[in-house]
């Protein structure tokens, strides 16, 4: 049985074919009416998300923070920030959610904590102490000066001056972030204490925030050294000797080509099991808007292949904005001349939205969005509320526009907390177009054509073809430059899918000739189209239509 | 066996009732007096032939052609529309063998074993990857030449219209093979056939590296324009559809391919009097024009103002070797940029002179046109609409634009700086449309007159 308790079977590769959701603790459900979402809240939602057909949860830092960062600010690794619950009621949670056969993972950030962690208020205040060498300082401003600073608008230097150690401290990120000091064995230590303690509950893994800035290295840009790869390649080995069946997710906004290096040895998979693959999400709204498949048919060539137990990470949104970050290093790159035009999209640049506002709630655009996440290559990761096509406030400000509380009823806050509206840490949407009575959990179940179902039925088709999950992609030609089509290959299990990136009807002609004999059968309500032959096989399709087909050989009449 | 083959005789009687049904054959409408038929083998089994058929019109006028057929002891069923007719010897029925499929792969074994017999001779290129031995399958849409698509990998095309001298389309890819270009796709080998005596060899067919999973320029194009038209005061820079990008990489790849055919063809300059010449030309073909087309007539004085402006440059006009017939059909879009097909040149005009040289404008201007007519294209069966003709106006203009930009960008030096030779080739180039169209599709006219009165309007 072991850890994991009823409901989850071993499973090596479990990430493979999962479908992940990630939601924010302090905007599912509050359970003490105190007006933030709390752990025990989720509990009371997990019947939801189960019903739904989600796999995996990803639950962003809900640890002890000052939440200068949302979180990311860590100042204990090893507690919850007391508005959201306590560790009992995160083991409650976790038993809870693999019951369902859910697994948990959490975010962790190993690169820097908050100026408030003991690690750091210890270090500055006795530098010859047992924390004095856990962050990186000197006494200039002047190393690493290759280095780029990531948040330029609010940062001027990557070091800062602390007043207490008479030191500068060394930050990739904010200055009230100080990045640990990995070249220190103990520190090393301390973070595998602080991993083992949430594996020891029995967390099914982590998503690793920032892991391309783990080491410092004169002369370098300090991003990607080798001696990440070798700490992360020691780590991995320490949860597969430990903690059999635990994922380890990179986060590293970068190429795909310079990402697959997180994966470790091309053959053994030897660092981390997912990635993140970033450039695919803004070439999807790119493809869409140019009415061309040429956007994600590029971004698909240049993806390298990864090693065979490991799984890209796909998604529409997440909490962090439309963003061009991997690309602006090379200005001769499609995406950046195109978004260089295109006063719409660059609007769209660093401003958080959720899906259906981005989509201007046009539900062909957002059923064919869903339909690529669940079938392009990887694994996709859910934003809450975006499977009921839930809206932002920008008047909130970037931050905290797309992290407004999940909208279950028409009730009061929506059905997310029994508190005094003014005392909500966020408000509700209350527009006419998205607000909670217009859109919430609680009618679009009564309502079977409504996206949610939409939904749910797609993740249950899904989960019936491994090779959606698990499958190579070729892409299939054909002359319409608005149809984007591709087979995902897996032994036998052969699936078609046919995607119109334009809001006209179009018609298009596929070479299939691969196929020939083939009977393509139509996965959301099983209709049985003409037998392939050698000649260009003829589909129309609506606007922003879509087709997911499975082939099976024809049975001899 | 040659000309004169008893056997060949019926066979050149059912070629004559079968010729004029295909559609690449240039002789539609006129009296066939003579077809003359020579055979080369390609296989004993499945029964292949190429044949080398010569036919004579009643005005005393030749074209040869070329029509590889298969044969086989039984009618097979599946093949009815290639059946070419039967014979009274064995084995009897003969089909068309580019629709033959399984006769198809003889094709990629002739190129494998580098087959050189009886005058025909198959080149593969030195270094190329043949596609697997697979059946071919035929290409439905082509006008002049027949190809056959292998696998996702290669694709074979027959030169039909045979003419003495290595086909440019070959000699092009052959010359860039050493440059790497990737706006081009790579030869694969080509095969060449014995001319008659005191005749060059000419080109039977090219292997070529297939684009799978390509759309033609055209077809983007028209997506966007169509965006654009479906909304309803958007300007062409802020509709989602915008194709400014990809035109402006159009003229980078274009500039490329240019630059490496000047590198490894012959160049050269154009006298004065060969300008002068060239002007000549111009005048000529729109005087022909203005018979043709009386609506051109109003345009005629500032267009002749505009080609004799030619002959006032000073500086050389570099010439070398171009495209030659360049609009958006002929560039496919793949996910690794813009690649350019079809060096064959304009394909009515005699071999020898679509070898020649020319100044890289004629391609520029040619594209131009066609930014042009894949503006108009949508409103030329639509009643008139002021408002939508001026933003196809735009959508032209935002597009010609960026092509020159993105052109310029790659060559180092900017077409629209020469703007009296890329005028004047425009204009040329009009003319030959405004004939067309009025011979073909009248109501398609009003998209070269409207560019022709523009461009006599700024010349006057």
């Amino acid at each position: 049985m072991g850890i994991h308790g009823p409901g989850i079977a071993p499973d090596p590769e479990w990430y493979k074919r999962a479908v992940f959701y990630e939601v924010l603790v302090p905007g599912f459900a509050d359970s003490n009416a105190d007006g933030t979402g709390d752990i025990r809240g989720m509990i009371g939602k997990l019947d939801y998300l189960h019903w739904l057909g989600v796999d995996c949860l990803w639950l962003p830092p809900f640890f002890v923070s000052p939440l200068r960062d949302g979180g990311y600010d860590v100042a204990d690794y090893c507690a919850v920030l007391p508005a959201y619950g306590s560790i009992e009621d995160f083991r409650e949670f976790l038993a809870a959610s693999h019951e369902r056969g859910m697994r948990v993972i959490i975010d962790f950030v190993m690169n820097h904590t908050s100026d408030q962690h003991a690690w750091f208020q210890a270090s500055r205040s006795d530098p010859d102490g047992p924390y004095g060498d856990f962050y990186v300082w000197s006494d200039t401003d002047t190393g690493y000066s290759d280095a780029r600073i990531i948040f330029v608008d609010t940062e001027v230097s990557n070091w800062t001056f602390d007043p207490i150690r008479r030191q500068y401290f060394w930050h990739r990120f904010f200055s009230h972030q100080p990045d640990l000091n990995f070249e220190n064995p103990k520190v090393q230590k301390a973070i595998f204490d602080a991993l083992r303690f949430w594996l020891d509950i029995g967390i099914d893994g982590f998503r690793l925030d920032a892991v391309p800035y783990l080491f410092e290295e004169e002369g370098t840009n300090c991003e990607n050294l080798p001696k990440t790869h070798d700490f992360l390649r020691r780590l991995r080995l320490m949860v597969d000797a430990e903690y059999p069946d635990r994922l380890l997710l990179c986060e590293a906004n970068q190429w795909p080509a310079d990402v697959v290096q997180y994966f470790g040895d091309p053959d053994k998979g030897d660092e981390c099991q997912m990635a993140f693959h970033f450039p695919v999400m803004p070439r999807l709204f790119m493809g869409v808007r140019r009415e061309s498949r040429f956007p994600i048919s590029e971004i698909l060539a240049q993806t390298p292949p990864i090693p065979s137990n490991c799984q890209w990470g796909i998604f529409l949104r997440n909490h962090d904005e439309l963003t061009l970050e991997m690309v602006t290093d090379d200005e001769r790159d499609y995406m950046w001349t195109e978004y260089a035009k295109d006063p719409r999209m660059k609007a769209n640049i660093g401003i958080r939205r959720r899906l259906a506002p981005l989509l201007d709630n046009d539900r062909n655009q957002l059923e064919l969005f869903t339909a690529l996440l669940l079938s392009l290559p990887g694994s996709p990761v859910l934003y809450y509320g975006d499977e009921i096509g839930m809206g932002d406030n920008i008047w909130l400000g970037d931050r905290d526009g797309v992290r407004t509380p999940m909208q279950w009823t028409p009730d009061r806050n929506g059905g997310f907390s029994t508190a005094d509206p003014q005392r909500l840490h966020l408000p509700p949407i209350s527009d006419a177009v998205y607000g909670y009575q217009a859109i919430n959990v609680e009618a679009q179940m009564r309502n079977t054509t409504s996206l949610l179902y939409w939904t749910r039925r797609m993740i249950e088709v899904r989960k019936q073809h491994p090779t959606l999950a698990r499958g190579t992609l070729s892409e299939v030609g054909s002359r319409n430059p608005t149809v984007l089509s591709y087979i995902r290959e897996y032994g036998e299990d052969l699936v078609l899918c046919v995607n119109n990136l334009s809001r006209f009807p179009q018609p298009v002609e596929l070479d299939l000739r691969r196929f020939e004999g083939f009977t393509p059968t139509e996965l959301t309500g099983r209709v049985v189209f003409p037998v392939i032959g050698v000649l260009p096989y003829m589909l129309t399709l609506a606007g922003h239509g879509f087709y997911w087909f499975q082939l099976t050989r024809t049975e001899a009449a | 066996m040659a000309a004169g083959d008893p056997a060949a005789d019926g066979l050149a009687g059912l070629l004559q009732q079968w010729l004029p049904e295909q559609r690449w054959f240039g002789g539609k409408g006129r009296q066939l007096s003579t077809v003359e038929v020579e055979t080369f083998p390609l296989s004993d089994q499945p029964l292949v032939q190429l044949h080398r058929v010569t036919v004579g019109y009643a005005d005393g006028l030749e074209e040869t052609y070329l029509v590889p057929l298969s044969r086989r002891e039984e009618a097979a069923e599946p093949l009815t529309a290639a059946l070419v007719g039967e014979l009274p010897d064995r084995p009897c029925f003969v089909y068309d063998a580019m629709r033959d499929r399984q006769t198809t792969p003889v094709w990629l074994d002739l190129f494998a074993a580098g087959h050189d017999q009886g005058g025909l001779r198959f080149h593969p290129e030195p270094g190329a990857t043949l596609p697997e031995r697979g059946p071919g399958d035929i290409i439905s849409t082509e006008q002049s030449n027949s190809s056959l698509i292998f696998g996702e990998d290669a694709i074979l095309k027959l030169f039909r219209r045979q003419e003495p001298g290595l086909n440019p389309d070959v000699e092009i890819h052959d010359a860039l093979r050493e440059r790497d270009n990737p706006h081009v796709a790579a030869l694969l080998g080509y095969a060449s056939l014995h001319g008659r005596p005191g005749e060059e060899e000419s080109t039977v067919a090219m292997l070529q590296t297939f684009l799978s999973s390509a759309s033609d320029g055209w077809s983007l194009a028209i997506a966007s324009v169509r965006d654009l038209y479906a909304e309803g005061d958007l300007h062409p820079d802020e509709v989602g559809g915008d194709f400014a990008g990809e035109s402006y990489r159009l003229g980078e790849a274009t500039a490329s391919v240019h630059q490496d055919l000047a590198a490894v063809l012959p160049t050269g300059s154009l006298t004065a009097d060969r300008l002068e010449q060239a002007v000549a030309g111009m005048d000529e073909r729109l005087a022909a024009a203005v018979e043709v087309v009386p609506e051109l007539a109003p345009y005629a004085d500032g267009l002749r103002a505009r080609f004799a402006r030619l002959t006032t440059l000073t500086d050389p006009v570099a010439v070398q070797r171009v495209h030659g017939d360049y609009h958006l059909g002929q560039v496919l879009r793949t996910y690794h940029g813009w690649t350019i097909l079809d060096f064959e040149g304009e394909p009515a005009r005699p071999l020898a002179s679509r070898r020649g040289l020319d100044s890289p404008l004629r391609d520029v201007a040619g594209m131009l046109r066609s930014f042009d007519y894949a503006a108009k294209r949508l409103l030329v069966d639509a009643p008139p609409d002021p408002q939508l003709e001026y933003r196809s106006n735009e959508w032209a203009d935002r597009n010609r634009a960026a092509f020159c930009e993105g052109y310029a960008a790659a060559a180092g030096w900017d077409p629209t700086g020469q703007p009296e030779l890329l005028g004047a080739f425009e204009a040329d180039k009009a003319v030959y449309e405004a004939v067309y169209e009025a011979r073909n599709r009248p109501h398609w006219l009003a998209i070269p007159l409207w560019t022709l009165a523009k461009l006599a309007k700024e010349a006057s």
